[in-house]
């Protein structure tokens, strides 16, 4: 592990402004999209909107963990600390954006089913994920040394590796009330990739702050 | 052979541990009890509520049996010894998954009569299918809970870690065990269930096959 | 050469206590480390016994690092330390004949019981250690160490809590270890214990290891 560490490099913090402007406009823009230029739909009126932030914090949520699980397996087998770093930045940010679906979900259930938790097994295992995701941060809090980084990326990749299976077992257990791959339309479908873009650079801007983060405090450790 | 010499070991250790088998043994049995005055006193579906009851308690009493047996390798240093001695880190794996499945077999051992007696539920037509479905759980179960266990030694509130951290991943094994026993025990078959067992061999196999790559690492992963 | 340890640098979280430590040992040598307490005496064994890894520097036993054959390398090294690394649980011949069989020791068992008698602790052979003293737990760990006849010999505080007797036969235990061609690293307070034995002298402090004298 020789790397020298030193402070985060210009170019890293110029790349975070840029994401962050970009992400700036394209959430503004897409707030706008979802509120005016989506049309509203037929059957659960205004409330449906709500997709526009719920699928795509969904998505970013899986996309944060798969992070996490290929950044783990390259810390395992390059023992560069900088691979830990992303993979735990990127599991913060993927509790975000669970916590997002999990807010959202039983809002738009609220009005749309007239129920908080229906037990509908993507949400259900969002939530088994959540709280699988959360061990992963407790555990890395709880260690204070070397051992930190290899745990966590051991934990990283257990978790991710027994998604599918979760998945898979919560959809069997349960049948499904979610809307099955409603396809969008139109103004619709617009709307909602410009949403998952937008929130997907929302991430990547979050995520290099946060690894600016990780950067300092690892060299002001190197220097003691 | 190391697998087994280390099975052996930890079978002796919680052997002459006296007062963890009973803690562990009466934990299980009142955890039966609790819940069968929770749902009782009439059972409106005895073999549901009976499969829900058999296993929750498994489940904490394995918890309970997880820890104890990475505490055992804490105490005096024990588990660095092993280390020394240079033998293969997935044979030790093995070796203590064998030992936890076996501590968990005698638990499920005391646990199923009881439940079978509270809640009137079960015979002994079904009772080979119903271990069968038991080991496939309860592997699963020691194979993943030894890899979580051996990541959360050395941390403060373990048990609690443990739990939070295993439930999640046993999801699929310990519905598939439930809606087994639930089938025999209300149809006498397990057909109309027949996938979640495949789900479970799945499960286990994953585990068996993770630790084959990460114990070594977890193991080597030092202050 | 046995052992080589190189510019070995270790920190726990922002405090680094080892600072470049190194050392070398060639077979029959006795090396006497000392140093002050907290001046990571512990933390450099563990190191070199390949129970902890360095943040920088590495270490080498017969050359190979650790790394690249561990079970090799450990079979090489014998070990103790302030916690007698046994389950207090089983009995000295349980725990010996355990970790002998998973070394690949030759007759552990046998081993172990005249191992056991040289220590005076035939009586106690199968009985479960929990109720041993301090100086019986040092004794069946010094046992547990040298089981594998090992061609290293890490030792840290290993005279704490013997009486003349054991401290004896530790002693004699070592140099016939030496005369084997062992290296033995002895990390301790005094050198009065360890007398005539000892072939060379070194100080940890400040992170390095300093003062080579006989």
């Amino acid at each position: 592990m020789n790397e020298s560490t030193a402070t985060p490099a210009r170019w890293w913090n110029a790349t975070g402004r840029v994401l962050w402007l970009l992400a700036l406009a394209l959430v503004s823009a897409s707030w706008w999209a979802a509120a005016a230029y989506a049309p509203v739909e037929a059957q659960m009126g205004p409330v449906q909107k709500i997709v526009y932030v719920h699928v795509p914090s969904a998505i970013v949520t899986l996309i944060a963990f798969g992070l996490t699980f290929a950044a783990s397996i390259a810390f395992l087998t390059t023992k560069q600390w900088r691979w830990d770093a992303i993979a735990a930045a990127s599991c913060e940010l993927g509790m975000v954006f669970a916590t997002v679906v999990l807010i959202t979900g039983p809002l738009w259930a609220r009005s749309a089913w007239n129920t908080w938790w229906t037990w509908e097994p993507r949400l259900t295992s969002f939530l088994i994920l959540w709280i699988l995701y959360a061990g992963y941060h407790v555990v890395r809090g709880s260690l204070h040394s070397a051992s930190r980084r290899t745990v966590s990326s051991v934990l990283g990749i257990v978790l991710f590796v027994n998604l599918p299976i979760v998945w898979k077992s919560v959809e069997w257990w349960r049948g499904s009330l979610h809307p099955r791959n409603v396809t969008m339309t139109g103004e619709m479908r617009e709307t909602l990739l410009l949403s998952m873009a937008a929130w997907f650079v929302f991430f990547a801007a979050a995520l290099v702050s946060r690894l600016r983060l990780e950067w300092i405090r690892e060299a002001v450790a190197e220097r003691a | 052979m190391t697998l087994i010499d280390v099975a052996v070991k930890d079978l002796r250790l919680h052997a002459r541990d006296a007062r963890f088998l009973a803690t562990l043994l009466l934990f299980s049995a009142s955890l039966v009890l609790i819940l069968s005055v929770a749902f009782g006193p009439i059972f409106r579906e005895p073999a549901r509520e009976a499969a829900a009851t058999l296993w929750a308690a498994l489940f904490f009493a394995g918890v309970l049996g997880l820890t104890r047996s990475l505490d055992l390798e804490g105490e005096a240093g024990g588990g660095d010894a092993v280390r020394l001695t240079g033998a293969d880190p997935y044979s030790i794996f093995l070796g203590k998954t064998l030992a936890n499945f076996t501590l968990l077999a005698v638990v499920f051992a005391l646990v199923l009569p009881i439940a079978s007696v509270f809640f009137d539920v079960g015979d002994l037509r079904t009772l080979p299918i119903l271990v069968g479905v038991a080991a496939l759980a309860l592997l699963g179960y020691a194979a993943w809970g030894t890899l979580f266990a051996a990541l959360a030694r050395g941390l403060k509130a373990r048990e609690l870690l443990l739990s939070v951290l295993l439930f999640p991943s046993l999801v699929p094994l310990w519905i598939g065990a439930v809606k087994c026993t639930h089938a025999l025990w209300a149809g006498g078959s397990i057909e109309p269930v027949r996938d979640w067992i495949k789900l479970m061999a799945v499960a286990d196999v994953l585990g068996l096959a993770l630790a084959a790559f990460l114990y070594e690492l977890i193991q080597e992963a030092s202050e | 050469m046995i052992l080589r340890a190189r510019d070995i640098q270790k920190r726990f979280e922002s405090r680094w206590v080892l600072r470049g430590a190194s050392l070398a040992l060639e077979p029959g040598e006795c090396v006497l480390l000392q140093g002050p307490n907290g001046s990571g005496k512990t933390t450099f064994a563990r190191i070199l016994a390949t129970l902890l890894a360095p943040d920088r520097g590495g270490v080498e036993i017969e050359g190979v690092a650790p790394e690249k054959n561990r079970r090799g390398a450990r079979r090489a090294i014998g070990f103790a330390s302030h916690q007698p690394h046994l389950y207090p649980g089983l009995t000295p011949l349980e725990n010996l004949s355990f970790f002998g069989r998973l070394a690949g020791v030759p007759a552990a068992e046998a081993r172990a019981i005249g191992l056991l008698d040289r220590f005076a602790l035939t009586p106690f052979t199968r009985t479960p250690m929990e109720h041993f003293s301090r100086g019986m737990f040092q004794r069946v760990a010094l046992t547990r160490a040298l089981l594998p006849e090992p061609k290293l010999l890490i030792l840290d505080e290993p005279y704490a809590g013997l009486d003349d007797e054991g401290t004896a036969t530790l002693n004699e235990l070592l140099a016939d270890a030496k005369a084997r061609g062992a290296a033995t690293l002895l990390i301790a307070h005094e050198r009065e214990r360890a007398g005539a034995l000892v072939t060379r002298s070194a100080a940890l402090r400040n992170g390095v290891v300093e003062g080579e004298g006989s």
